[in-house]
C-alpha cells in the first residue's frame, strides 16, 4: 500500500508537474513531502500530507518543513532528484 | 457524495441559468439556445476567475517584495552553488523570515476543481434528462438542444449517440487545451521565473512533458468529459493566459528576464522623455539599479536599434 501511494506520487513527479511552473511555497514540495510521510507513517502520512496541502495556501508563508523520522525525530532527507519549487 | 456537493450543483446551475436568461435580453426570448447557453458555461468561468482574482493580486504583491530580497538571494545562490538542496531550504527560510512568498500553492487549481466536477455532473444530468440544482423543466429542455458548433453541450466523444461534430469539437478544444497550457507555461519558464542554474535542464524536461504527456493526458480525459466542461477547460486556460501576459508585461517578478527587460525599456523611455520612471513602489527603484546598473547601462543602444 505504502509502495502504491509512493508510486504514484513518483509518476506525478516525472510526469505531470515539471510540466507544471513550480507554485509549491514550502521545501520539500508538498508531493515529496506526502511520499515521505506516507512511506514511514502509512494511513497517518496521508492525513499528514492532506494537512501540508491544506497548510499550502495562500495564506501561508511556506518555509522548510521536513517529515520527521519515527525513530531518530531527524527530518528525513532525501538525494534531491527533482528540481526544488514543484508541487 | 451527493448530498455534500448539491450546493456547487446549486451554484453553478444558477449562474449558468442566469447568465442565460441574461443573454435572453442581448439575444432575444426567442433568440439563439445554443449561443445563450454556450455563453453561460463561459460566464460561469468569469464568474469563478473574478472571485479568484485577489488571490491572485496577493501572489503578485508578494512577488514585487523580492525586490527588497535580491541581493540576500543572490547571496544564497552564490554559497550553496553545489548543494541544491541547501540552497532551497535557505530560500524558503528568506521568504518565511521576510513573510513573503512568491510561490502560488495548489489552492487556485484546487479550488476549481469541485466546480469542474459540478459543472460535470450538471452537464451530464442534462443529458440523462435529471435536473440539478435550478436547471430544470423547460430550462433543462433548452438546455438538452443547445450545440456548440454542432455538438451538444451534453454529449461526449466517447458517448453511443455522439455524431462527427461531436468528435470534431471535442478534438478541437483538446488541441486548443493542450496548445494554451503549453504557451501559458513555457512563457512563464521563459519569462516570468528569476533565472536559475539549472533552468535549462528543467526548460527541457518541462517542454517533453508538455509537449507529449500533457496531450495524452487531455486526450484521454477529454474523452470523457461533456463538451460542456471542455469549453470550461479551455476559457480557464485562456483566462490563465490572458492573466498572466499581462502581469509578465506590466509586473514581472523581479530578477525574472521579463523584469529586466521591462527595466530596459523604462530606462529607455526615461532617457528620451526626461521622465521619472514609473514605479508607485519606492523599494524597487531605491535597491534595485545598485543591483543591477552596469547590465542596465550598456543595455539601451541594443534595445534602440531593435525598437527601429
Amino acid at each position: 500500500m505504502r509502495k502504491i501511494f509512493a508510486g504514484l506520487i513518483k509518476i506525478y513527479q516525472t510526469w505531470i508537474s515539471p510540466g507544471l511552473a513550480p507554485r509549491c511555497k514550502y521545501y520539500p514540495s508538498c508531493s515529496t513531502y506526502a511520499a515521505d510521510a506516507v512511506t514511514e507513517y502509512g494511513a497517518k502520512g496521508i492525513a499528514m500530507a492532506a494537512w501540508r496541502l491544506v497548510r499550502c495556501n495562500p495564506w501561508s508563508h511556506g518555509g522548510v518543513d521536513y517529515v520527521l523520522s519515527k525513530s531518530s525525530n531527524q527530518p528525513i532527507k532525501r538525494a534531491v532528484k527533482i528540481m526544488n519549487g514543484t508541487n | 457524495m451527493g448530498s455534500i456537493l448539491n450546493p456547487l450543483y446549486y451554484a453553478v446551475s444558477w449562474v449558468m441559468v442566469t447568465f442565460h436568461s441574461l443573454f435572453g435580453y442581448v439575444f432575444g426570448k426567442d433568440g439563439n439556445e445554443s449561443i445563450k447557453w454556450s455563453l453561460s458555461i463561459i460566464g460561469l468561468v468569469i464568474v469563478i476567475r473574478i472571485i479568484l482574482i485577489p488571490l491572485f493580486v496577493k501572489q503578485i504583491k508578494s512577488q514585487r517584495a523580492l525586490t527588497a530580497l535580491q541581493p540576500h538571494m543572490k547571496e544564497i545562490q552564490k554559497k550553496h552553488k553545489d548543494d541544491r538542496q541547501k540552497q532551497s531550504e535557505e530560500m524558503m527560510k528568506l521568504y518565511k523570515e521576510h513573510k513573503t512568498n512568491p510561490l502560488a500553492s495548489c489552492f487556485p487549481i484546487l479550488a476549481q476543481a469541485p466546480i469542474f466536477f459540478a459543472l460535470f455532473t450538471v452537464l451530464n444530468g442534462i443529458a440523462r434528462n435529471t435536473s440539478h440544482g435550478v436547471l430544470k423543466g423547460d430550462l433543462l429542455v433548452s438546455a438538452q438542444e443547445a450545440k456548440f458548433f454542432g455538438a451538444n453541450l451534453s454529449n461526449t466523444f466517447l458517448s453511443s449517440d455522439s455524431n462527427t461534430q461531436t468528435k470534431l469539437v471535442t478534438v478541437v478544444l483538446i488541441i486548443f487545451m493542450s496548445a494554451t497550457t503549453f504557451i501559458t507555461q513555457r512563457q512563464l519558464m521563459v519569462k516570468g521565473m528569476p533565472k536559475m542554474d539549472s533552468s535549462n535542464n528543467m526548460m527541457l524536461q518541462q517542454q517533453k512533458i508538455m509537449l507529449y504527456v500533457f496531450p495524452v493526458i487531455f486526450a484521454v480525459s477529454g474523452v470523457n468529459f461533456p463538451v460542456g466542461v471542455l469549453i470550461y477547460w479551455s476559457t480557464t486556460n485562456l483566462w490563465t493566459f490572458g492573466q498572466q501576459f499581462y502581469v509578465i508585461k506590466r509586473n514581472p517578478t523581479p530578477g525574472s528576464p521579463a523584469y529586466e527587460e521591462l527595466a530596459k525599456k523604462r530606462e529607455l523611455k526615461n532617457k528620451t522623455n526626461g521622465a521619472l520612471p514609473i514605479d508607485d513602489e519606492p523599494g524597487t527603484t531605491q535597491i534595485d539599479p545598485g543591483a543591477e546598473q552596469p547590465k542596465q547601462r550598456q543595455q539601451p543602444s541594443k534595445k534602440k536599434k531593435k525598437r527601429k
